[in-house]
């Protein structure tokens, strides 16, 4: 919109006869206040939902408030207070557990799966189609269903494993299997929409390349290693931040599946900030812990766009 | 040129957005008072369609009411307490003038200030001084301010299962009176009938919450007063005994179900599908099996008071109506005349009580008499329940253990400082002791004391 503006502004004075200065400067006013006409609406909306929300939560993290009466200047106390409780180091562990799964388990799974369907001649679409359909189902829905599959009694997984002789586990109801198992299910969910992507990327790699390594001896595992993987790494790096900055704030499986239990081993930041505004009241609190995930957050989103600006101009 | 045209844009936009919201703030809320002058009440606790005989009650409620209370309209809402929105609600004072919450918030709120007191308005009322105070108790303030009615006030009991205790070979009208025979009886239900003989809720504070009944069972309390404030008893031989109760049902025994990780829903609905035994819960639990869950054969429920091991004791519990304390002072006015209308009257004035239980019996899904602690004195009480005994559809009989255990016992309220988050601390404790075959007891708890009274002494600062 602005570079449009800017080159009417620099071609209309050469079509037409000079103007006195003042006249020019008076046109282009009219010109920038069209221009933030039109641009209004979506100003007041962003304004009004994500701008203002945001000056509100930072201002919170600074008060004490019951959001009934005045609020109260509290200096730093809040970030003292969250600071120094010792769930707040459990939640982060915690977190950094699911995203550090997410990426062992739910990265690679993607990238196989794409590099299966490409090779899969008949009935692409239907492979496509079921890898896809996690996606759609709400999440909620999905987890509540997959609550049921981790039942320690009648739940499908135990039931199955136990057909094999394995079992039964308990998934969701230890300390030690809990998180993985929200892990497994986010991995579920997530996975058809950056196999899609991988998909694409990888029917954009040119077919000489492959048959060039193929003449040169290069067997399934080499041409993967050396000539699929490397053309996708742009793709990659950037699914792979995405998937950092979306699993650091995981909330909707701990809170639907555990509520952060067992033993808080599935306390995850985003549900302890939860906790602290929806259940204990503390909104300085709980704003003061966003503020923080804000900052590590816009540290990664800054690598993110260095990164993405580095790869583009490659 | 381009920078500069940006900063305007983002002035101007910047300017719009904190004028706009600026507006949102002082705008007074829609639900003010309407053109004529009259109060519009916004009340909660409007049943849901699908409960027609309940809602088709609530709306003739609201009728009767206007009628009497010119000057006054009723708007009811199915919401309920939510605390995903209850906090924005609040802030952006679009929250009902009533709303309905469990027994388990009115402390936090109260210490919160988020609902505001009555005492004043109920004073008004001719029955005011007839309440009986165990049950305004949980609802007021340590200065004796009252913050709102309960619905029906209930003591925590043991709810059971009377068909699992036939086919386990228990008597169903001889339930488990001490801890020690719910222990031998889940055994059996469980080894009998491959059900969980019984479960303890432990997610969302629920987990807390129970331990503290257990506890109060067993002769202890969770939070005492020492030089004027509140310090925490967690680490204490009533405690550790409960826990140690729940260890022995869970691992040694196994009669505790593969499931844990629930709330009270989750039990219920298990309960309302005869797969569970016993669970600790109040006679309100009967409509919310029947109701909300389905509960075909309602003859299986049984209660009993709550078991004891020496402490003689049990826990207050009911749905309640409380004011926020962003509502004005004329519509306080108006929210109490209608609490005493909808809740009190009914709970003192047999006439009123036998009217609304036959317009309640004509469908067979609603639950009708199901007994409550009394809201007033004994006597009054006795006079309700034979006004409305012609209209009673629940299964009396099985409720009978529990009326005549619960006297009997010391009704406890909870923790006075901060309950909720002591049970967010104790929720750990009790996932640890059910989720972990070598939790060490001992070790949990001396980690929820010191917990415990760090956030106490916080809360007290």
């Amino acid at each position: 919109m602005t570079t449009l503006l800017e080159r009417r502004a620099a071609a209309e004075p050469a079509a037409t006869a000079p103007q006195p200065r003042a006249s020019r400067r008076r046109a282009g006013l009219r010109r920038e206040l069209l221009g933030l006409l039109f641009l209004a609406p979506s100003l007041v909306v962003f304004g009004l939902f994500s701008w203002w929300p945001i000056l509100r939560g930072l201002l919170i993290s600074f008060q004490q408030t019951n959001l009934v009466d005045p609020a109260v200047w509290v200096g730093l106390e809040n970030f003292r207070t969250v600071l120094s409780d010792p769930l707040v180091g459990k939640a982060l562990l915690n977190t950094l557990l699911f995203v550090g799964l997410g990426l062992v388990i739910g990265f690679p799974a993607p990238i196989v799966l794409a590099a299966v369907m490409s090779t899969v001649r008949r009935f692409a679409g239907v492979y496509r189609v079921v890898v896809y359909l996690p996606v759609v189902v709400p999440p909620v829905v999905a987890i509540l269903l997959w609550k049921w599959f981790y039942d320690p009694g009648s739940g499908l997984f135990n039931q199955l494993l136990g057909l094999v002789g394995l079992g039964p586990y308990p998934w969701l109801q230890s300390p030690n299997t809990a998180m993985l198992s929200l892990v497994l299910e986010a991995t579920w969910a997530g996975m058809g929409g950056a196999a899609l992507i991988y998909l694409a990327a990888m029917t954009g790699v040119p077919s000489e390349l492959y048959e060039a390594a193929e003449s040169d001896g290069a067997g399934i595992w080499r041409r993967i290693w050396h000539v699929m993987l490397p053309q996708l790494r742009p793709v990659i790096g950037l699914l792979l931040l995405l998937q950092l900055i979306g699993t650091i704030q995981v909330f909707t499986e701990p809170y639907i599946f555990t509520q952060g239990g067992p033993d808080d081993a599935t306390l995850t930041v985003l549900l302890l900030i939860f906790r602290y505004a929806f259940q204990d009241g503390q909104y300085g609190q709980a704003a003061a812990l966003s503020v923080l995930l804000a900052i590590v957050l816009a540290v990664l989103s800054a690598v993110y766009l260095r990164l993405t600006r580095s790869w583009s101009t490659k | 040129m381009a920078t500069p045209l940006r900063v305007r844009a983002a002035l101007v936009a910047a300017a719009t957005g904190l004028v706009l919201t600026g507006c949102a703030g002082v705008t007074p809320a829609k639900n003010e008072t309407s053109s004529g002058g009259d109060v519009v009440l916004r009340v909660q606790g409007m049943p849901a369609p699908t409960d027609t005989a309940a809602l088709a009650q609530f709306k003739r409620l609201v009728q009767d009411f206007q009628a009497k209370n010119p000057g006054i309209t009723i708007e009811g809402t199915e919401n309920r307490w939510d605390p995903l929105t209850f906090s924005a609600k609040l802030a952006g004072k679009t929250i009902e003038d009533v709303i309905q919450v469990p027994l388990t918030e009115p402390q936090g709120l109260i210490a919160r200030k988020h609902v505001q007191p009555i005492t004043e308005q109920l004073k008004q009322w001719t029955h005011y001084q007839e309440f009986n105070p165990q049950v305004l108790q949980p609802l007021s303030d340590s200065a004796g301010q009252v913050y709102g009615i309960p619905q029906a006030p209930f003591a925590q009991g043991l709810v059971y299962n009377r068909k699992l205790f036939t086919q386990a070979g228990l008597d169903p009208d001889k339930p488990p009176a001490t801890w020690d025979e719910v222990r031998a009886a889940a055994k059996q239900i469980s080894a009998k009938t491959g059900k969980a003989g019984f479960v303890h809720e432990s997610k969302g504070n629920t987990g807390g919450w129970q331990l503290t009944m257990l506890t109060y069972t067993h002769g202890g309390s969770m939070e005492t007063e020492q030089g004027g404030k509140y310090v925490a008893a967690v680490n204490d031989p009533a405690t550790k005994r409960s826990l140690e109760l729940l260890q022995a049902m869970r691992w040694t025994d196994n009669s505790m179900g593969q499931n844990q990780l629930l709330d009270q829903d989750d039990v219920v609905k298990q309960f309302a599908a005869g797969q569970l035994g016993m669970f600790m819960g109040t006679p309100g639990t009967y409509r919310l099996a029947k109701t909300k869950f389905g509960m075909k054969n309602t003859a299986d429920y049984g209660v009993t008071s709550l078991p004891q091991a020496g402490g003689n004791a049990t826990l207050g519990g009911a749905e309640v109506y409380m004011v926020p304390a962003s509502v004005p002072k004329e519509k306080v006015d108006a929210a109490v005349k209608w609490l005493l209308f909808a809740q009190a009257e009914p709970q003192y004035e047999p006439a009123i009580a036998a009217e609304r239980a036959k317009e309640l019996a004509k469908d067979p899904k609603a639950a009708v008499g199901v007994p409550t602690l009394p809201m007033f004195s004994t006597a009054q009480q006795d006079k309700i329940n034979a006004a409305i005994k012609p209209y009673v559809n629940v299964e009396l009989d099985h409720f009978k253990p529990w009326l005549e255990g619960t006297p009997k016992l010391t009704l406890k309220p909870e923790p006075p400082i901060a309950a909720q988050k002591l049970y967010t601390i104790l929720d750990t404790v009790v996932q640890s002791v059910l989720t972990k075959r070598d939790a060490d007891v001992d070790a949990l708890l001396t980690k929820a004391q010191a917990d415990a009274d760090k956030m106490l002494a916080a809360e007290q600062k």
